[in-house]
């Protein structure tokens, strides 16, 4: 089964953020929002928060300066960006900046799960393996 | 890491005796796998988008920008992922990726560069300052009638252009742009049901958007200059003057509103609905059929002083289905020229000759049932027409006729093309042109049937008459269409028949082989539509919709006015309608980008240009990082002396030539001895497959030894080589590499060679198999008929099959798990079985029976599972 995984969801859609809260919800995540990327950085600062699943283009503080932020918070935290305007560029740039993938809006709902299952397995990977190098160095 | 910690590393890693070292082994290998599943994933992702574009370009299916954006963006994430994880599995080992990657990638920033950019800032520009080269600014037909008016003097009626610029503000003010983008990558093709609910809900956003106060003060200035500061009374007419009306020689009839007869306090309402009219169904998926791009398309709107017409109509310099023809075509109805142009209603038609003195050489009265009016107030209405009301009198005088002849000519001559002229008679019977544009022309058509011909086929003519709105002939079923919902059942194929030419119908005339209508002319809008697509249209066939019933097989032939029952056999005169699809801009950019994705040329593994910083496309990427990290977790579980995770030969009743690699979780328990027993293993891909693979024993070709070749396959030799501890390259044996849900299988069976690479999980689209199959013992023809024999069967079953010589490359993805474990049964099954089968490829009677046994085993195989 797949375990209690902590998603944020940044979108200044209200709509898309309530919707897909609660279907995440229903199938078994944990899910929070945030309707601004400043929003989501500071609740990110208060809260430990597995995958962030990030608009593109928002008003004030856009997708890809969030994604810089949230990396220097926390850089095991994976991101997930979702966009409503494909493009080659902006993709690659988030990959460069650490995103996990990059998805095109709309995308269904089941593999966004797969996808933030993949993610938070990727992260719980990069954890263990961290704990075990601090073991063996102990 | 320095030489001496590498050493250690290294043999603490050969034996990994405390547990913490086991622990962080283990860790390792889990963190590798999830690279790898990710990697495949990735490999899927970026394969099934090329197979999108690939069938794109075959021309034959409509698609839009936002797909070419979606499909490649999708391409490059995903490539640059495998990338990612390729450098995790094998850090430092292919720096020359990164490179080829970055060069690749602006191979494509430079094709999707190139952003519009509009020159000139003027909101509003009145007639008097518009001319020829300002189609960029205020659209052709703006700068068209700006030229008219201020170079060649033809009457034209006062008025202003809101500029393109105007438009992108509006739009910008709103955000609108960024929010119709979105909605439309949420859809994908072409869709009528999904695209009318699109174009709907993009309309109503821009309508109850707000105009800029700049816009606003802008326009009341020009009005007020028109209307000689409020003393002259003044409606106007918005005509949408769009940009992007040449793209690939279209003509955008039609698509657009207008709004006539408007008043000063209801501008803005109107300006809005006609630059909302950019998303309406017809234009938009005219768009997507002949490739234009969204952007390409800018909104000016031109607006006009309102002329209550007592007549009008069109006129074209040239007959549009015969340009040899050398007659001027005066398209006439009594009030607005609406209904001429609309198509709703018949029209008198002149012909008036070229030569001076011109003069009427032709003349069609027709019965003009209504015609178009202006309320006092505002907007027009539909009235319709008795006897006394002169419907059957000609709408415009033999004098008028030729003078509007002798403009249409003298603007052929001014443009240096034939023209398709919009025009008024004012009430002091002065003549004004409304609209001026390029002529759509069309071949002549075939020579008539001579009589004898005709009478062929006498009995199953349903009717002659009307006229050719456009050429050629075709079958289909009938589809009446008279209410938008009918818009949304059209069969592709049929022969839409309607009662009135509208223009709404247009969104239909790619789907229908042919199209009928009982009223209008070849100078409405849908005509010129037929005639773009090239689509046979007879049109102003009266009582059509009573002589034909919905579902009945008819042919049209639209060069000799006859409507037949059933499928008739008509000489063609005309050339068929080919894809519109190609040389279109938006097609052009996907050619290009594919050009740097889709080719593969790195095609043989084992060749020395297999290499990195070989790869040319995106496709070259994806294929030499499969290759590459297949073999890289092959190696990783070899090189570690760690007993869980070294290769354990498969033991079912007896040991087995077979050998198998735990990627991660492919066993139900950790195994450290030299055997792993079939009931031990927990991946469902290779249990399906090794079911099919026991399941029928070979009865095949003369036995090899006593027992028969399955005995070869299921007994365990002795032979040392084949025992773990002794190296041999991987492909020379069967190995699986394993976990859950995975399964890779590189086999050796005989000659031949096959890999096998599967992943069936409950996730569902990111399911996949994919077979290769190469090699035999036999001649090269019976190794080839083989090949295809096998791709025949693979094929009935839903595989993909692709068969370059004798190397067969087979795949099926996204199907639900119990249907992709069939397809592993049946791979299991083919491999043993296929096996010696070019033995028998040259006689067709075995063939035929080993066909047959093999379709009746595989049924068997499937249900019983």
């Amino acid at each position: 089964m797949m375990e209690k995984i902590t998603v944020l969801l940044v979108d200044d859609e209200k709509d898309f953020l309530s919707t897909m809260a609660k279907r995440l919800g229903k199938r078994g995540l944990n899910p929070l929002r945030a309707e601004t990327g400043e929003a989501a950085i500071d609740l990110l600062k208060h809260q430990p928060v597995d995958v962030v699943v990030l608009d593109v283009k928002m008003p004030g503080m856009d997708g890809i300066a969030t994604l810089r932020e949230i990396k220097k918070i926390d850089p095991l935290i994976e991101v997930i960006m979702l966009t409503g305007h494909a493009s080659v560029e902006a993709a690659i740039q988030g990959m460069e900046l650490g995103a996990f993938d990059y998805l095109m809006k709309p995308t269904e709902i089941d593999e966004l799960c797969y996808k933030l299952e993949d993610a938070y397995r990727k992260k719980n990977l990069q954890e263990q393996k961290i704990r075990q190098m601090e073991r063996q160095w102990k | 890491m320095g030489f001496m910690a590498f050493l250690k590393k290294l043999t603490t890693r050969r034996k990994p005796e405390d547990t913490a070292d086991v622990e962080a082994l283990r860790i390792d290998f889990k963190e590798r796998y999830h690279h790898f599943k990710l990697l495949l994933n990735a490999n899927s992702n970026a394969l099934s988008a090329m197979a999108d574009m690939e069938k794109a370009l075959s021309g034959i299916y409509p698609f839009s920008m936002s797909f070419v954006r979606s499909r490649c963006t999708q391409v490059s994430v995903n490539v640059f992922q495998m990338i990612q994880h390729m450098h995790k599995l094998a850090p430092g080992k292919f720096p020359a990726l990164d490179e080829r990657f970055v060069h690749i990638r602006h191979e494509l920033d430079s094709v999707f560069k190139a952003e519009k950019q509009i020159p000139d800032k003027r909101l509003v520009i009145p007639f008097k300052d518009i001319h020829r080269e300002m189609a960029d600014i205020v659209g052709n037909k703006m700068a068209n009638l700006g030229e008219i008016r201020n170079k060649t003097r033809f009457p034209v009626p006062p008025g202003f252009a809101l500029s393109t610029y105007a438009c992108d503000r509006f739009f910008e003010h709103n955000g609108l742009q960024m929010e119709i983008d979105r909605k439309l990558q949420a859809v994908d093709g072409d869709d009528l049901q999904v695209l009318y609910q699109l174009s709907s809900e993009i309309q109503q956003l821009i309508i109850r958007s707000s105009v800029p106060d700049d816009l606003k003060d802008a326009m009341q200035e020009a009005w007020r200059e028109i209307s000689g500061n409020g003393e002259r009374p003044l409606k106007v007419a918005l005509r949408s003057s769009a940009l992007g009306e040449d793209a690939a020689g279209s003509s955008f009839a039609g698509q657009y509103l207008s709004a006539l007869n408007v008043g000063v306090e209801d501008f803005f309402d109107a300006y809005k609905e006609v630059v909302a009219s950019k998303y309406s169904l017809p234009a938009m998926s005219y768009r997507l059929s002949r490739g234009i791009r969204d952007e390409d398309v800018l909104m000016s709107v031109g607006c006009m002083a309102m002329v209550e017409a007592v007549s009008g109509g069109v006129a074209y310099s040239r007959n549009p289905v015969d340009m040899q023809d050398g007659g001027v075509f005066i398209n006439s109805a009594w009030g607005l020229p609406k209904s001429v142009v609309d198509g709703t209603t018949d029209c008198d038609i002149l012909v008036v000759s070229r030569e001076t003195p011109m003069k009427v050489i032709h003349r069609s009265i027709a019965d003009k049932a209504r015609k178009y009016v202006c309320y006092p107030e505002e907007g027009v209405c539909r009235m319709d027409l008795t006897e006394d009301d002169r419907r059957r009198n000609l709408s415009v005088t033999e004098e008028q006729a030729v003078s509007l002849a002798g403009i249409a000519v003298s603007l052929e001559e001014y443009y240096g093309f034939p023209v398709d002229m919009e025009w008024a008679l004012d009430p002091d019977g002065n003549l004004l042109v409304l609209q001026c544009r390029p002529l759509m022309l069309k071949e002549k058509a075939g020579e008539p049937l001579s009589e004898a011909e005709n009478a062929k086929n006498p009995e199953a003519v349903i009717v002659k008459g009307g006229i050719t709105a456009s050429p050629g002939a075709a079958s289909g079923v009938v589809h009446k269409v008279e209410k938008g919902a009918d818009v949304l059942m059209f069969p592709q194929g049929a022969v839409l028949v309607t009662d009135q030419a509208l223009p709404r119908w247009a969104p239909l005339i790619n789907r229908a082989a042919a199209v009928i209508t009982g009223q209008g002319g070849f100078a409405g809008h849908l005509a010129n539509v037929t005639r773009e697509f090239g689509v046979p249209g007879l049109f102003g066939v009266s009582g059509i919709l009573e002589k034909v019933g919905n579902g009945e097989m008819i042919t049209v032939d639209a060069d000799r006015l006859t409507v037949y029952r059933g499928k008739v056999e008509v000489p063609r005169t005309f050339p068929a309608a080919k894809s519109v699809m190609a040389g279109s801009p938006v097609y052009e950019i996907l050619k290009q980008a594919a050009g740097s994705i889709v080719p593969l040329n790195l095609l043989d593994p084992d060749s020395r240009d297999f290499t990195a910083s070989n790869c040319r496309t995106f496709h070259d990427i994806t294929r030499f990082i499969h290759e590459k990290s297949v073999q890289e977790m092959f190696n990783f579980g070899k090189e570690h002396h760690f007993p869980e995770r070294s290769s354990k030969q498969l033991y079912d009743k007896v040991p087995m030539q077979w050998w198998i690699l735990n990627l991660d979780d492919g066993f139900s328990e950790e195994i450290t001895g030299r055997y792993v027993r079939l009931e031990n293993i927990a991946c469902a891909p290779m249990l399906a497959f090794w079911e099919g693979f026991a399941a029928i024993p070979w009865e095949g070709p003369p036995a090899i030894d006593g027992g028969g070749f399955a005995s070869v396959m299921f007994r365990a030799t002795a032979d040392t080589a084949l025992t773990t501890g002794v190296r041999s390259k991987y492909s020379d044996r069967n190995y699986f590499m394993i976990s859950k849900n995975f399964c890779s299988l590189s086999s050796r069976l005989g000659f031949h060679f096959s890999i096998m690479e599967a992943l069936v999980s409950r996730r569902i689209s990111e399911n996949y198999i994919t077979f290769q199959f190469k090699g035999g013992a036999a001649n090269f023809e019976r190794k080839l008929k083989r090949v295809i024999f096998i791709g025949e069967i693979l094929e009935q079953y839903g595989f993909r099959v692709d068969i370059h010589e004798d190397n067969l490359v087979s795949r099926i993805e996204g199907r639900e798990e119990p249907y992709m474990l069939d397809r592993m049964k049946i791979l299991g099954y083919l491999t043993l079985h296929t096996r010696q089968l070019d033995m028998i490829m040259a006689n067709p009677g075995r063939v035929a029976y080993y066909r047959s046994k093999i379709e009746k085993d595989i049924e068997r195989l499937i249900q019983t599972g």
